[in-house]
């Protein structure tokens, strides 16, 4: 029943190869290569012009557009932030116990809805964590990203090849499989995988050399904060405070310590950012201060006050992305030029704390109120980035990087957690299409102005949307011109007559392979009456064969094709031969995992 | 535990009153001493201190730096000798040398002429006419050197928080008078005054230590912050860079030390 090698499977074959050799070399970009095969393949007439663009408008396509709008959003309204507190609180600081716990998170979200939905979910928390903890992006996205690919396994709803797994089996009258059935090997598959990276995470994966971010302007902020000689450090005032003391003043602490208080808490649960000069410190308060550590060490030695391992009061307003440390320069003709800060009443008028001036070689901290500024001096700047998005705007001080301030509407939080909630309702508990579902959410958040439709837009990563886009018509190709089914039957009908356990994986092999190239749904399509047949031919347990298709399509690791990994690949700086370093082990793990454990619990021998 | 300074013209019994102030409060006196510190500290003739405080500056010196030297040489030793408290000052120029502390207590004496003239013509034994051409010639000199070098008028009533004619007024009553005064809450030695005389030390001890090497700065300490304006300009501010560059005595105990070069420098800098 094999078909005949055709000239345009040949041809296909030729395109995978192409695709291959490009995402190894890397003589052109990934999402480049995607839009060739995109072109190509109508042009060689072995898919339509409209299957050629069909990737751009597929659900998974569709859903990931719409599942980064609703991450921005919920960037946007800080709901990240508190989110991943209660993560970074309970692993700590270690690397290891943030990709365990964070992977056995989206591991089970992804066990109920598309992995796709949930590694996205989580993106803009690990980006957070990687750049507030400053763990390189790169050791954490890809572990995680695996995670949510394996999770996927653990129930029969988990990903679209186990969805339709039942439905490929009736023809066969075969007795359908239960919603736990699959459970124990999903389970022995996420931990093996995350223990794999536990064990060898530094071995097979980039170590990036400092705290990854997406927004390069943060980045730059963050490298300069060296040369401002301070850092953020949290402050607590003891019930005692004031007792015995001349006031404590916010003006004391500059001129006296040279640090800049930042923010100051106000019973029973204010805020106050920015305080004024004459504010005074009262007892059992928290104080987010600027300055160098052994400055601030000697004033919290001094004052007898706690200083913190890190701002927890203050944690959400010290994020990169709402306040930060900025250094500007006075620009010519600056109005600022000859004047000093106090005489503009700089602070009050800008909302911003002026933190030190460089002038050439000179840094000056100390009473800088007092300096007259000339062209050229640098001034470093700490507040709402918004603000200094104001200042940037007029002429007094061009900023040394550019600013891509994003304005933040944490009033929004509340509404933004409501689109999220009803989109994943939607998914779950109506059963709509997660395309529909997730665009649905995207659209609420942009009506209700937690983000504008602009921002939306530049939240878009269009590298992951053509990278997907265009491998979803070189899958398509390759099982319309019968490439795919020519291939199966090759390898199936080379093989013989073997034991049972061989059989299951070697198509635990093919299965992986296929999934590489074209979509998972395909291959199982096309994969599951095929080994049924070779199954019963066997002697071998039909069911089986089939279950290790449903399972092997997930084992998508070594190329960035997958949906995930392809998501994943911007923000990690990931290249492909990252991918295929860990992902080797990992789909090698995933087949010896997935055979013995049906080894183990279903007596396959 | 104020400290007090006693200024007077010449012969107006000043140094009998300060003594007296002293010996009442359990406090040192101290005058010379100050001029002996200075010299003995910084390898410098007393004469020269001596001069420097007394005499006006001539035309030349006041494009010079040194006799600014010589008085920040001064104001270091005087601020060494009364950093703890408990002193009476009745050396030249007291209520100028401790500016912004807060527990200085200064008192001017004043005699009148009659009085001066006689007892300058006991101690010199020369004509009436010789002793007050004298005592004039030697107030007009305090009256000039303070206005060169502080601006003020030795005369200004301003400068002090009492002034006592002793004409009528016992030296007896006016001991009682600076003691009571220097009772008196005002001049209690709280954290604050503390830290602004620590500070003063410590302005004093970089602007004598630095001035020699690199030519006239202004400097202010602030909590053992230091400032030092360059009036130089960029060159003399490299000077000072190379000087503060090495780890010195002098810049121990300095929380921060920043060099300005341009801007208004405060009326309170050394």
């Amino acid at each position: 029943m094999a078909e005949q090698l055709t000239f345009d499977m040949i041809l296909v074959m030729i395109m995978i190869a192409v695709a291959v050799f490009l995402f190894v070399v890397e003589w052109i970009r990934v999402d480049v290569v995607a839009i060739l095969m995109m072109v190509t393949l109508p042009l060689l007439g072995l898919v339509t012009p409209t299957q050629a663009f069909i990737g751009l408008s597929s659900n998974a396509v569709v859903s990931i557009i719409a599942v980064i709008i609703i991450g921005a959003g919920l960037d946007k309204t800080a709901v990240i932030n508190r989110l991943t507190a209660p993560i970074v609180s309970f692993a700590g600081k270690s690397a290891n116990r943030i990709i365990i716990f964070i992977s056995l998170t989206v591991a089970f979200i992804s066990s109920f809805m598309q992995n796709i939905g949930a590694a996205a979910l989580v993106l803009p928390a690990i980006q957070r964590i990687s750049k507030s903890l400053k763990i390189p992006i790169e050791r954490l996205l890809m572990p995680i990203g695996f995670s949510a690919i394996l999770g996927g396994t653990v129930t029969l709803v988990g990903s679209s090849p186990l969805i339709l797994l039942n439905d490929l089996l009736i023809p066969f009258k075969l007795e359908p499989f239960g919603l736990f059935d699959v459970t124990p090997i999903g389970i022995a598959l996420v931990a093996s995988g995350i223990g794999c990276f536990i064990l060898l995470g530094r071995f097979i994966l980039p170590q990036g050399e400092g705290a990854g971010s997406v927004t390069e302007s943060l980045e730059t902020t963050a490298a300069e904060a060296p040369r401002v000689t301070g850092e953020m450090f949290e402050l607590h005032t003891p019930e005692t405070f004031t007792h015995y003391r001349e006031p404590v003043t916010v003006d004391l602490l500059r001129r006296r310590y040279l640090v800049n208080v930042l923010g100051l808490t106000e019973p029973p649960d204010y805020k106050v950012l920015a305080p004024a000069s004459a504010a005074v410190i009262r007892s059992d308060v928290d104080l987010l201060v600027y300055g160098r550590h052994s400055e601030v060490e000697r004033l919290a030695a001094e004052l007898e006050l706690e200083l913190k391992a890190e701002p927890q009061v203050f944690r959400d307003d010290v994020t990169e992305s709402v306040s930060g440390v900025v250094e500007a320069v006075v620009a010519p003709r600056s109005p600022l030029i000859g004047k000093t800060l106090k005489q503009q009443d700089f602070s009050r008028r800008f909302g911003v704390t002026p933190l030190a001036i460089y002038r050439e070689s000179d840094i000056y901290r100390a009473e800088i109120g007092d300096v007259l500024l000339k062209m050229g001096d640098g001034l470093v700047l700490q507040g709402p980035l918004e603000r200094m998005q104001y200042l940037s705007e007029g002429r007094y001080l061009l900023f040394a990087t550019p600013l891509d301030v994003e304005r933040m509407h944490p009033e929004k939080a509340l509404l933004a957690a409501f689109w999220l909630v009803l989109a994943l309702t939607m998914v779950m508990g109506f059963h709509i299409q997660l395309s529909v579902s997730l665009m649905t959410g995207a659209l609420g958040m942009i009506i209700t102005r937690v983000l504008t439709i602009d921002e939306a837009y530049q939240s878009v990563d269009w590298r992951t949307i053509f990278l997907l886009g265009g491998l979803i018509p070189l899958g398509i190709a390759t099982e319309k011109t019968g490439t795919a089914a020519w291939i199966a039957h090759a390898v199936l009908n080379a093989t013989g007559v073997v034991p049972p356990i061989v059989l299951l994986t070697i198509i635990a092999l093919l299965s992986t392979v296929f999934t590489l190239v074209i979509s998972n749904v395909g291959a199982t399509v096309l994969l599951v009456p095929l080994v049924v047949n070779m199954a019963l031919a066997a002697h071998a347990d039909p069911r089986m064969a089939a279950l290790v298709v449903g399972l092997a399509t997930s084992n998508s690791f070594i190329l960035p094709t997958h949906q995930v990994n392809a998501l994943y690949m911007g923000p990690g700086h990931y290249r492909s031969v990252d991918f295929m370093k860990a992902g080797i082990l990992i789909s090698i793990i995933f087949i010896v995992v997935t055979i013995g454990m049906i080894w183990l619990f279903y007596g396959v021998s | 535990m104020a400290i007090i300074t006693i200024s007077r013209g010449s012969f107006s019994h000043g140094a009998e009153v300060a003594e007296r102030v002293a010996e009442r409060l359990g406090y040192q006196c101290i005058s010379r001493e100050v001029l002996l510190d200075a010299s003995e500290r910084f390898h410098i003739p007393e004469m020269k201190l001596v001069q420097a405080i007394h005499d006006s500056p001539n035309i030349l010196q006041r494009f010079q730096f040194g006799k600014q030297a010589y008085i920040a040489y001064i104001q270091w030793a005087l601020a060494q000798r009364v950093r703890s408290g408990r002193a009476v000052y009745h050396g030249f120029a007291g209520h100028l040398l401790l500016p912004r502390i807060p527990h200085v207590l200064r008192v001017r004496i004043l005699a009148s002429m009659e009085q001066r003239v006689a007892a300058k013509m006991a101690q010199a034994r020369i004509s009436e006419r010789e002793a007050l051409a004298v005592i004039n010639k030697d107030d007009e000199e305090r009256r000039k050197w303070s206005k060169a070098l502080y601006g003020v008028d030795p005369r200004d009533s301003s400068l002090y928080d009492l002034m006592i004619r002793l004409d009528r007024l016992t030296t007896n009553e006016a001991v009682e008078l600076i003691c009571l005064a220097a009772s008196s809450p005002a001049f209690e030695v709280t954290e604050a005054a503390r830290q602004r005389m620590d500070d003063l030390a410590k302005a004093c001890e970089v602007k004598a230590w630095l001035l020699d090497q690199v030519g006239d700065i202004a400097v202010t300490c602030e909590f053992g912050n230091v400032l030092i304006y360059a009036k130089g300009g960029d060159k003399q501010a490299e000077r000072i860079r190379k000087a503060i560059s090495s780890p010195r005595e002098e810049l121990a105990d300095l929380a921060n030390i920043e060099i300005r070069t341009a801007g208004p420098i405060p009326d309170h800098a050394l």
